[in-house]
Formats: C-alpha cells, structure tokens, sequence
C-alpha cells in the first residue's frame, strides 16, 4: 500500500529519467547502425591499413568495461585538450561500443551468405559494391537480425552507466529518489519495469522487421 | 593527422600556462560550477518536489552570492565527482569533501567549513558493543565508494570492508543484517534515520575528528581568498550558523560532539 504512493510520487522524475535513458539509446542505435555497417564492410571488403585499423578499434572497444570507456572520453580527453559535455560524450561512448558488437553481427551475416551469391552477381557483370549492395546485404541482413537486436537490447540497458557523467538518465533519477526516501526495494523494482517496458516495445519492433524481410523467403 | 593531435596539445599546453585565476574565469562567466552529488541526504539531495536541496547546496549558494555570480549545480555520482573536478568539468565540489593530504596532492581546498567525525551505525536491537574500529575485526562493516570512510575502514587489517554505491543501500543492508555496522558521517545519522524509518541506531564515534572543505583546481591563490573570505564573511555575519542550524540544529563550523 506505501509502495503504490511511493511510486507514483516517483514516477514523474523516473519517467523523466526513462526519457533520458531513450535518447540516448536511440541515438545510439542510429549512430552505431551506421558506424557499424561501415565497419564491416571495411573489413569484409578487406580495405587495406583501413581494415587493420577497425579490427583494432572493434578489437578495443570489446576488450574494454564500457564503464571504462565512459570515463575515458568525459574524463580523460580534457587531458590533451577535447572538451565533450555530458550528452555527446555519453552518445560517443555509447555509439562507439555498440557500434562494434554490430560490425561483427553484420559481418557474420555477410559471411552467412553463401558463396554462390557472390559469383553469380559478379558473373552477371555487377561490381563488387552492386553486387553487396543488391543480393549479399539484403540477405545479411535478415540473417543478422537477431543478432543486431541482441545487441541493441543491451544497448537500452548500458545507458544506465552514464549515470557515471552526471546526467540524470532513469537510474540517477532512480537513486535521487531512494535518497531522499532510502526505499531501494520498490524503487528499483520500478526502474527495471520501466527499463523492461522499453526492451519490451523494442523487441516487437524487432518482429516486425524479422517479419518484413522474410516475405522473400515464404513459400 | 599528426599535425592536428600536435597542435591540439600544444593549443593546450599554452592554454593551461597562460590561464587566468579561476576567480576571473569565474567572475567572467557570471556562474559557478558546482558539483554535488544528489544523492546524500541531508547534504545533497532532492526533495519532494525534485528541488535539489541541502546543508551543502545552501553554503555553496551562499559562496556563489557572494562572489557575485550564479550558482550553477550538477549532480553526479560521487565516484566521477573529483575525477570530473580535475578534469575542469566544475569549478568547485561541495559535498562534504573531507579534506586530506592525498586529496591535497591534487588540488587546493578552502578552509574546512564543517568539522565532523566518523560514526558507527548499527542495528537498533543490536547488543554488542563496537566501541572502536578494532572492536569490528571479523565483522563485516560498510562504507561509500571512494569515501574516506572507505579508507579509514579498510586501514584496519581484519575488517572485512563492503563497499555501497551510496548510504541508502548501506543502511538497509544494515537493517537486514547482512552487515553488521556502518560508518559514515555523524552529521548524516539523525537524518538518515528519521527519513530511512529503518530500525537502525547511531553506535560509537570512531578515528578523528574530520574536516571538510570545498575543493578546486591547484594555483588559483585569487579564488582561494575569495571563498575563503566569503566563508569568513558568512560565519560572521550569522547566515552560516543559520544555515547550519536549520538542517543538523548545531553549528557544524565547530568541532562536533556524537550524533544520537
């Protein structure tokens, strides 16, 4: 019964919090999406010193806690002079890492594609590009889609450690309230529901595209 | 490439050398960046209407208005508070910075505006008696991450440390037992205890008595004096015995006696 009025006395600041928290995972998406399709196709391309450089950069960016990352770039950089407030720098953060787990994701769809595609479209006089670009991506994707998702998920969730910066996303705003109430319990729980609500809506997003790309392949 | 990363640094070199005093940095701006944490009631904290507020967030208003510039607050985490501090993300912290030789390495401090001291807490149906941090060797205490509390804990061999990313997951793993004391401020227990409704006590004074102040970049003699003057001013004229005793009902600029 205390719970109900506690979280609904909560709930305005944990929504506003939640708001945060979906920027930047948006945003993040959108930017590593790009950044991660370039990745990948630097390396399945085989690009010469350009795909040594990305395997490092994804190579890095697994290897280290996004934690670390996040205090690197807000914290480190003014060190040799590049200031970033905390949204761009958290967005940085965020893109970069994601960024690398979905490259390896594409890549793996790329490399899902069978052989045969790749020499039927370069026989067919298409370039290497046309021929990515018209029959291996398209594939790809729709192999990779689960695999994307996967990631972009935990993207949702790792937002929560730009807390780290101090801006106030969904888990900050969560821990002001527990603050002034010392009421972890209920608090918590209700961040996680508001974090499971959003994974939830994009896991249904997720449906839907599965869906549209396997027209092709109904029978 | 090079060239750029080159000049960067060098942009940078030259800017540190030539900076002016951060009182005119300040001053120029028209607002002063401080950085609390939020989250440590009854020193930083948001209230009921999300207003943040405090004993801390009021002195550090206080300084601002008499610098004649704006209070600019942020909140974050107390583990990037100094990291952002010597990385020139705010001008100053106020929130109970305990002033030490290894903080001091790092930056300046203002004179200590708060003295307090490290107290115990514990259950309140609690029947032993931990008189001293030696009397807790075998027992499992808890403290805040990169507190001096932490330090103070884990300089005594046989304690076994378990450290919170803040006093209220502290307390109430104290109240379910999962610990079996916890040290942190005695200025923050009556309040804590009242607002945590948690069956908990105030236990012993442990260690010195601690002073705070308010901490900056290093070399910025200029800024130094004027907070230091506008502290002075403030317990001369009474606004920080009123301030001081509207959240702990006692002038906390002098040294402190235990929290009940």
């Amino acid at each position: 019964m205390e719970w109900a009025g506690l979280i609904e006395a909560a709930l305005p600041v944990m929504l506003k919090g939640a708001l945060y928290t979906l920027m930047f995972a948006v945003v993040a998406m959108v930017l590593g999406l790009l950044l991660g399709f370039v990745v990948a196709l630097l390396r399945v391309g085989k690009v010469p010193v350009l795909s040594q450089l990305v395997a490092f950069y994804v190579s890095a960016m697994r290897g280290t806690p996004l934690l670390v990352q996040i205090f690197v770039i807000y914290y480190g950089l003014p060190g040799i002079g590049i200031e970033l407030e905390p949204v761009p720098a958290g967005v940085l953060a965020l893109t970069l890492n994601v960024a690398a787990y979905l490259s390896e994701s594409l890549r793996g769809g790329i490399a899902g594609v069978e052989r045969g595609q790749w020499d039927a479209g370069l026989s067919l006089g298409l370039s290497w590009w046309q021929t990515m670009r018209y029959i291996v991506a398209p594939q790809a994707l729709r192999l990779s889609v689960p695999s994307l998702s996967n990631s972009l998920i935990s993207l949702i969730k790792d937002t929560s450690l730009v807390s780290v910066i101090t801006v106030t996303e969904l888990m900050l705003a969560t821990k002001e309230v527990i603050a002034q109430t010392f009421q972890p319990l209920p608090l918590y729980l209700g961040a996680a529901a508001l974090y499971w609500m959003m994974s939830a809506s994009f896991e249904r997003l997720q449906k839907r595209v599965e869906r549209k790309l396997e027209l092709a392949h109904q029978r | 490439m090079k060239k750029i990363l080159l000049a960067t640094l060098i942009a940078a070199c030259a800017g540190h050398a030539m900076a002016a005093d951060l009182l005119d940095t300040v001053k120029q701006r028209g607002t002063l960046k401080i950085a609390v944490e939020g989250t440590y009631p009854p020193f930083t904290f948001k209230d009921a209407n999300q207003q943040l507020t405090g004993f801390d967030v009021e002195v550090a208003a206080e300084v601002a208005k008499r610098l004649k510039v704006k209070p600019e607050f942020t909140t974050g985490e107390w583990s990037g508070l100094l990291a952002g501090l010597q990385a020139g993300k705010f001008d100053v912290v106020v929130n109970q910075v305990g002033i030490t030789d290894k903080r001091k390495e790092t930056f300046d401090f203002s004179q200590p505006y708060t003295y307090s001291s490290a107290q115990l807490i514990v259950r309140k149906n609690e029947s032993r008696v931990f008189k001293s941090l030696d009397d807790l060797k075998g027992k499992k205490v808890g403290v805040g991450q990169g507190s001096n509390y932490a330090d103070m804990v884990k300089a005594v061999n046989g304690i076994e440390v378990k450290v919170y990313p803040s006093a209220p997951e502290n307390l109430q793993d104290l109240a379910t037992g999962r610990i079996d004391a916890a040290l942190n401020d005695s200025l923050l227990i009556p309040f804590a205890i009242k607002q945590a409704k948690l069956p908990l006590k105030a236990g012993h004074p442990v260690g010195d008595i601690t002073t705070m102040g308010i901490p900056f970049a290093k070399n910025n003699p200029k800024f130094k004096q004027a907070v230091d003057k506008a502290l002075n001013d403030m317990k001369a004229d009474g606004s920080f015995k009123k301030i001081s005793a509207k959240w702990f009902g006692i002038d906390v600029s002098k040294a402190p006696t235990a929290a009940k």
